[in-house]
């Protein structure tokens, strides 16, 4: 405490910082982080803004605004959209933290197996999550096929088509949201507040109702305005279930016509609407966190007990229900991928590498576009993020908390609306040239949208890195930059690489912001997975979705190896 | 309230914490386990609390044996060495908490609260959060949370060690006022031998998972029965020694490397036998008149100052150091180093320890007071 105060006043009576050479970098050495920031976040955001509120002679207006809050069937979107916002925070509520409580405090059958898989479900590409839903559960799905065949049933189940099947997709992606912010955040509380409530006589639901729950909600809220703003935001599933009364629905489809220029207005007014809410629910979560300092002096973790009896059943029992539950995408998109002739059966008959052919053959562009771009956006990642990461740990920049703030705005930032931002910002021509009809437009939008995981990653491991270390190598000769890379980075390689791939995996994945700023001859492979599909070419598309899919595992087996368990991180 | 262990056993993975510990612990004490980290006095103190089971022997709270009782059906207060007040609940939230489970009416619960809080002068903090607190104060809050449910035992993790110096020795009295003042059997856990010794009316020095001696602070600081004992306790000077001959009344004559000396055993010794020799730097008199059973000549090898004594380090002819306090230093000279001097203490003060006499004692009357 003391010598940080007086370290503090030593940087007031010496411009620039002396004692640490690199962190000279303040100033002008720092601005292209910010230009990049500011051209790519705040101009995007401030120009739709602008956007809704000034018609097309720039004069300020309400008018557009006004007519999306007195047409009721706006109206009557945004209820929904809110409704389902809310029932899908419920639901991964109930699972996730029946799975973080159980993975942090049982051992129990195939646990290391289950806390594995639970990531799964998130990493999954949207739309390729819910076309695997409708090759099982459709209506001429697997099951319904069983079902009619050999149990007598007249018509098909829906399980999918309608309210319900959204709400079913969106929980069964999004619960490890919640698991895994549980996991961080339920996972630090120190074993002696728990023993405590016991001596004091409080015991099971009670002690979880009063004690364990309210020290989770750290993690809980991030995770849990995340999956809100997830739901809320996209398009692609409940429209692919045939749900169109939705805000998001709303937008795409307003955003994707040329023709009237009111619904395309109203699209814009969605975009502002949804940014507006990341933004209050982000100051929600800041005001939250910043209230309840949980730090412990010490910290060491509740002791798990080896489930017996019943509940050495149940809690598998349970691991296997959801997890089986929230791989049946997987299962439908590979049967769909390599399926030939799959009609009235319930398994496909033959089998074919056909349709991977006929899409590295005809359409290589998704592939070859999608790994051009998710490199580059990575690339740019670095670049940005890395140097973000190391003013918010080792310098006193002013600020740090605009960056820190922006940082994770951005993680809230639907891509729906960030796509939609982007149009409406770099439509205009700059030296004869518009933005939005280059390629360069999707690796940065891919780049901006994940920057948040590089940060996050490379902050965490920089934070582990004391200090001390480098003023040792310092106080011995070495440099600004040689203490840099001799010390700092070789510590902190694994750090930025994992947030590096992390980054990378979910840009692959990402759909909602590139479907929005597809240009013709430059989509990426999730352009093609919804062309494909809206075109009736459902086995194409699934082999591209068994591409994302493979992608995604193998990166996810590569972060797990590298970072251990602590991937709850990247999410809050 | 009367605590006993019986021959308590505790394994972890891949070693055994507690090898077999013997207690018996009177209503209304204030016990102490002494040790350095990893003898397994915390172990001992969380099987008393009920946060661990045992693998052997048994609990007993006055004469039920209470092995399998949930920790909360056993009544107990305790104060953690990190306090563990929740810090989602303000002060009040957290001492009224458990009289909340006892659903007690609001009025009652209010007044015990104010009471209690007042009792550890914590009055018009109700309403802060742990984190707005100071050490000192959250220490105050998780004791008054501990005694407010009137606990038939209370139990303190280190409640001081992450406390700074000064206020250490202030909560350090209010405790143990308080724990006479309300009579309640208090178990302590402590590496601090000097906090051991101020609060306690008995200790148990633990090692290894063992109890290697017990006895109250005055006979284990004058009598340690074993060279690990006399050495964590205050300072001691430890020489090897064989016993010369006896001179009856449990005094003998020892040699050493420095000459021979005259001392006083806890156990026979023989002839021949191995032992060690203890004495305490503030028993040593330098270049006194005094004619003393013992004495022999050095040269002073180091001088530290620490205001109310002044110690110097002697080397002896053999090449081994001894430890000597002036008691008085403010009218002293400082001895410049290389000075020749005579050291002499009295027979008294001169204890032999033979350890493994006391490991024999202890394996056959297990637990017994000294």
């Amino acid at each position: 405490m003391k010598a940080s105060t007086a370290r503090a006043g030593i940087d007031k009576r010496f411009s620039g910082n002396w004692e640490n050479p690199i962190l000279r970098w303040n100033g002008w050495r720092v601005l292209p982080i910010y230009i990049f920031l500011a051209v790519f976040v705040i101009v995007p955001i401030i120009k739709i803004a602008l956007d809704a509120f000034t018609d097309t002679q720039g004069i300020l207006t309400f008018k557009y605004v006004k007519s999306f809050f007195t047409d009721p069937f706006y109206l009557r979107a945004l209820r929904n959209s809110m409704l389902l916002g809310l029932a899908v925070v419920v639901t991964t509520s109930i699972l996730g933290f029946c799975s973080a409580y159980f993975l942090l405090r049982y051992e129990f059958a195939g646990k290391k197996l289950f806390s594995y898989l639970t990531i799964f479900p998130i990493i999954m590409p949207p739309l390729v999550g819910v076309m695997g839903f409708i090759f099982i559960l459709g209506r001429a799905g697997t099951v319904n096929t069983i079902l009619m065949d050999y149990f007598g049933f007249l018509r098909p189940l829906n399980f999918v088509y309608g309210w319900h099947g959204v709400l079913l997709v969106e929980t069964l992606h999004l619960f490890p949201l919640i698991t895994m912010n549980l996991l961080d955040s339920m996972g630090k509380i120190d074993a002696s507040l728990e023993e405590a409530a016991e001596s004091v006589g409080s015991v099971g639901l009670r002690k979880i109702k009063d004690i364990t729950f309210p020290l989770s909600t750290p993690g809980y809220v991030t995770g849990a305005l995340l999956v809100f703003m997830w739901a809320f935001a996209d398009f692609a599933t409940p429209l692919v279930v045939g749900v169109q009364d939705l805000l998001a629905a709303q937008a795409y489809l307003n955003i994707v016509q040329f023709v009237d220029r009111r619904l395309f207005q109203m699209g814009i007014v969605i975009g502002v609407f949804m940014i507006s809410l990341s933004i209050i629910f982000l100051i929600i979560a800041r005001r939250y966190l910043a209230l309840k300092d949980y730090a412990t002096l010490s910290y060491s973790p509740v002791e798990k007990k080896t489930l017996k009896g019943w509940g050495g059943f149940l809690v598998p029992f349970f691991f296997t229900v959801l997890l089986i539950m929230a791989f049946i995408p997987y299962l439908g998109v590979t049967l769909a991928a390599f399926g030939k002739a799959w009609a009235m059966t319930p398994f496909p008959v033959q089998y074919t590498l056909g349709y991977f052919t006929r899409i590295i053959t005809e359409t290589p562009k998704y592939i070859i576009n999608t790994f051009m771009y998710c490199g580059l956006a990575v690339i740019i990642c670095i670049t940005v993020g890395v140097p973000i990461a190391w003013i918010l740990t080792r310098t006193k920049m002013k600020s740090r908390g605009l960056l820190d703030a922006l940082v994770t705005l951005i993680l809230a930032l639907p891509g729906t609306a960030l796509g939609i931002a982007y149009i409406r910002a770099f439509n205009m021509p700059i030296f004869g040239i518009s933005l939005t009809t280059l390629w360069i437009i999707m690796p940065l939008v891919l780049a901006v949208r994940r920057l948040p995981y590089t940060v996050r990653s490379t902050h965490s491991s920089l934070l582990v890195v004391h200090e001390s270390l480098e003023e040792a190598a310092r106080s011995v000769g070495a440099s600004g930059w040689r203490v840099f890379y001799n010390i700092t980075l070789p510590l902190i390689w694994k750090g930025i690489l994992t947030g590096a791939l992390f980054s990378f995996m979910t840009s692959i994945q990402e759909s909602a912001a590139t479907i929005l700023l597809a240009i013709p001859g430059w989509e990426t492979m999730t352009v093609g997975i919804f062309t494909f599909y809206t075109s009736g070419s459902m086995n194409e598309s699934a082999a591209l979705g068994f591409i994302l899919i493979v992608v995604g595992g193998l990166s996810l087996y590569v972060i797990n190896k590298l970072s251990g368990k602590k991937m709850g991180g990247f999410f809050g | 309230m009367r605590i006993a262990l019986h021959n308590v056993v505790k394994r972890f993975k891949g070693f055994t914490a507690l090898k077999g510990i013997n207690l018996e612990i009177k209503d209304g004490e204030l016990f102490t386990l002494l040790g350095p980290s990893g003898c397994g006095k915390t172990t001992t103190l969380r099987l008393i609390a009920g946060f661990y089971q045992t693998d052997g022997g048994d609990i007993l709270f006055d004469d039920k044996i209470i092995n399998h009782l949930p920790t909360a059906q056993r009544n107990i207060g305790i104060v953690f060495q990190n306090y563990a007040l929740w810090p989602h609940m303000t002060v009040y939230e957290n001492i009224a908490y458990g009289l909340k489970l006892k659903k007690m009416p609001g009025t009652e619960i209010k007044r015990k609260v104010d009471t209690s809080l007042d009792k550890v002068g914590l009055s018009g903090l109700q309403h802060r959060y742990p984190g707005q607190l100071s050490g000192g104060q959250q220490q105050r809050v998780a004791l008054a949370r501990a005694l407010v449910l009137n606990p038939d035992v209370l139990l303190l993790d280190e409640p001081l060690s992450n406390l700074d110096a000064k206020v250490r020795m202030k909560v350090r009295a209010e405790i143990r006022q308080l724990q006479q003042e309300l009579k309640i059997t208090t178990v302590y856990v402590t590496h601090d031998q000097e906090e051991a010794l101020t609060l306690s009316d008995r200790i148990a020095v633990m090692r290894e998972g063992r109890i290697i001696q017990l006895g109250d602070p005055k006979s284990l600081y004058e009598r340690p029965n074993n060279t690990f004992t006399a050495n964590f306790i205050g300072t001691n000077n430890l020489l090897e020694a064989h016993v010369l001959k006896g001179n009856g009344d449990g005094k003998y004559t020892v040699q050493t490397a420095i000459g021979s000396f005259m001392g006083i055993a806890n156990q026979p010794l023989s002839p021949g036998q191995k032992c060690t020799i203890a004495v305490r730097p503030e028993n040593v008199q330098i270049n006194s008149e005094r004619q003393e059973a013992n004495s022999f000549t050095g040269k002073i090898h180091f001088a530290s100052y620490l205001g109310n004594i002044l110690r110097y380090d002697i080397m002896t002819s053999a090449g081994i150091l001894f430890k000597a306090d002036i008691k008085y230093p403010w009218g002293c000279e400082v001895m410049a180093v290389g000075t020749e001097v005579k050291i002499s203490f009295a027979e008294f003060v001169c204890l032999l320890i033979n350890d493994r006499c006391t490991e024999e004692h202890n394996l056959t009357a297990v637990g017994g007071e000294s």
